[in-house]
């Protein structure tokens, strides 16, 4: 009984990194309708910004997230007015295909500045504390704690200021949204940096619990189909429902299968996503349905 | 020769025989008309008379290549959709332009989206809701959850938040029950008679469309080959075989 709540304390702490780790996928998905297969590369980017901070500068890897999201924003805004502006409104098999190239390009370049070797951020607080008879490791509940904070930041962001309104009428209805004024591809430009920023956020604050390295990318984009199936495009209160189920189903499988440890994950994860597609094809909340950011 | 027609001052918006369509070939070809302030005035026709090619050429969205526009005084041809809306045209297009995950009252505000002034954003919306108590009623209701009547009255409401002089609407009937259709001419004429709001409609409901006018156009492959008041149009033999149904 004490080893299932610990389980369901750990994958709730990781649910909600998942959750986090997934908004810049599934907003992205949402509002501008491409699927950005190389997610996972800008988490990796995120924790070797951290990493490279820590290294050359002693910058705590949470402390650094200052630096990090602006730069990452600028990067991401930069890349959409380059690369992805063109892919926008077209099919999604060409979306696909260039953010698919893009992945293979960032995961290659990053194996040749750093080489392949995994890399740890130490942080000094690594230790855990008890409460109610369970163990909280102190980083993952930084992580959590965190996470929360930026969605909330960001569900405040969207729902209530006007940049963050012109955001959800681009998504809900593109000509709509022309028809009132609003630029529709400065918002896309503004979107993929937030975004981006995001992503890289959630990379550099797992940098901390996993090691760093140049092909850590896809296993995380691949999870993000599945919370965002679970969770449905584009909605904060989903991605967070969804990144605990699949924290939660992890870390419950990798105690019931002895000897099989979390690499078993991702496997959970497809298994999962199969089962929703065929159980509940429209996603667990109001799913899979475009045009809807919340 | 061209001749060149001076802005009349007695009209609000004049289309002065103009030209356009798409790439070389004209879909318009020599169409006049007029509306004045305070009326009402439907375009009618079958389908690809070129209606709403009428529309997009009055609103800049499809360039004229021959003939004149004026608004206000002044001369709008070839302007673009924003200089226009500025102007004080507003449009309540054919396709769905509302926000479906937003509330009745974010749609207005996104309405306004040009607008930064927060008091007369307040006071536009307020002022529009007042015109419509039902979205008054349903102010914080999620605008996809209501009826397709419902979500067309959404639309007029938004169009009149910039104090336009003149709405132009794109077939305001489409895709609703005939019921619906009359409640949203209903509105029309009432905002007509209590605030003096000038239409300029196209529709293809052209009974209905005209039974709610002062004046309509009838067009035909790009001319238009009868005008006159509303009654006149729909007592003409010749309009009501082509065009109403009737005998």
């Amino acid at each position: 009984m004490d080893q299932l709540l610990q389980a369901l304390v750990n994958g709730l702490l990781l649910g909600g990194f998942y959750g986090v780790m997934v908004l810049g996928f599934s907003v992205i998905w949402g509002v501008m309708g491409v699927i950005n297969l190389a997610h996972g590369e800008f988490v990796m980017i995120g924790a070797y910004f951290a990493w490279v901070l820590n290294r050359s500068l002693g910058i705590d890897p949470f402390l650094s997230l200052i630096v990090i999201m602006p730069v990452m924003f600028f990067v991401g805004w930069l890349l959409q007015r380059v690369l992805i502006n063109r892919i926008v409104e077209r099919p999604h098999l060409i979306a696909l295909l260039v953010t698919f190239g893009l992945s293979i390009a960032l995961a290659n370049l990053f194996k040749l500045f750093f080489t392949a070797d995994p890399r740890t951020v130490p942080v000094s607080y690594n230790g855990s504390f008890e409460l109610a008879g369970l163990t909280f490791p102190i980083v993952k509940t930084i992580v959590f704690g965190l996470s929360l904070v930026v969605m909330l930041a960001l569900h405040i962001f969207l729902q209530y200021t006007r940049l963050g309104k012109s955001i959800r009428a681009a998504a809900q209805n593109k000509e709509a949204a022309r028809i009132v004024g609003v630029e529709v591809g400065r918002v896309y430009a503004i979107t993929f940096g937030i975004c981006i920023a995001l992503t890289a956020a959630a990379g550099a604050m797992v940098s901390t619990t996993i090691p760093v390295f140049p092909f850590m990318g896809p296993p995380f984009t691949l999870k993000a189909f599945t919370i965002t199936a679970l969770g449905g495009l584009g909605r904060i209160p989903g991605a967070l429902l969804g990144g605990i189920i699949l924290g939660v189903v992890e870390t419950l499988v990798a105690i019931m299968v002895p000897g099989v440890g979390t690499n078993l994950g991702i496997a959970t994860s497809f298994v999962l996503l199969v089962v929703i597609l065929i159980v509940r094809p429209q996603g667990l909340l109001k799913g899979l349905r475009p045009m809807e950011v919340t | 020769m061209m001749t060149q027609p001076s802005p009349n001052g007695d009209h609000l918006l004049v289309a002065d025989n103009i030209y356009a369509g798409y790439l070389d070939y004209d879909i318009l070809k020599g169409v006049s008309l007029h509306v004045d302030k305070g009326e009402v005035v439907c375009v009618i026709g079958p389908n690809g008379a070129g209606k709403s090619t009428v529309f997009k050429a009055i609103y800049g969205l499809l360039r004229v290549r021959k003939g004149h526009i004026f608004f206000d005084g002044q001369e709008i041809t070839n302007w673009r959709p924003q200089e226009i809306l500025r102007a004080g045209i507003s449009i309540v297009p054919q396709l769905h332009s509302i926000f479906p995950q937003m509330t009745v009252y974010e749609n207005l505000e996104m309405g306004l989206y040009l607008v930064r002034d927060k008091r007369r954003i307040q006071e536009r919306i307020d002022y529009v809701l007042s015109l419509f108590p039902r979205l008054a009623e349903r102010r914080n209701q999620q605008a996809g959850t209501m009826s397709g009547g419902e979500r067309r009255m959404l639309e007029i409401g938004r169009a009149l938040l910039l104090e336009p002089k003149l709405v132009m609407m794109d077939e305001p009937s489409a895709g609703l029950a005939p019921l619906i259709t009359r409640m949203i001419f209903e509105n029309v004429r009432r905002l007509n008679e209590e605030i003096g709001l000038t239409v300029l409609m196209i529709e293809q409901n052209a009974r209905q469309g005209l039974e709610y006018s002062h004046r309509g156009y009838v067009l035909e492959l790009g001319e238009n080959t009868y005008k006159g008041s509303a009654r006149e149009l729909l007592e003409d033999p010749e309009v009501r075989r082509a065009f109403l149904g009737g005998r």
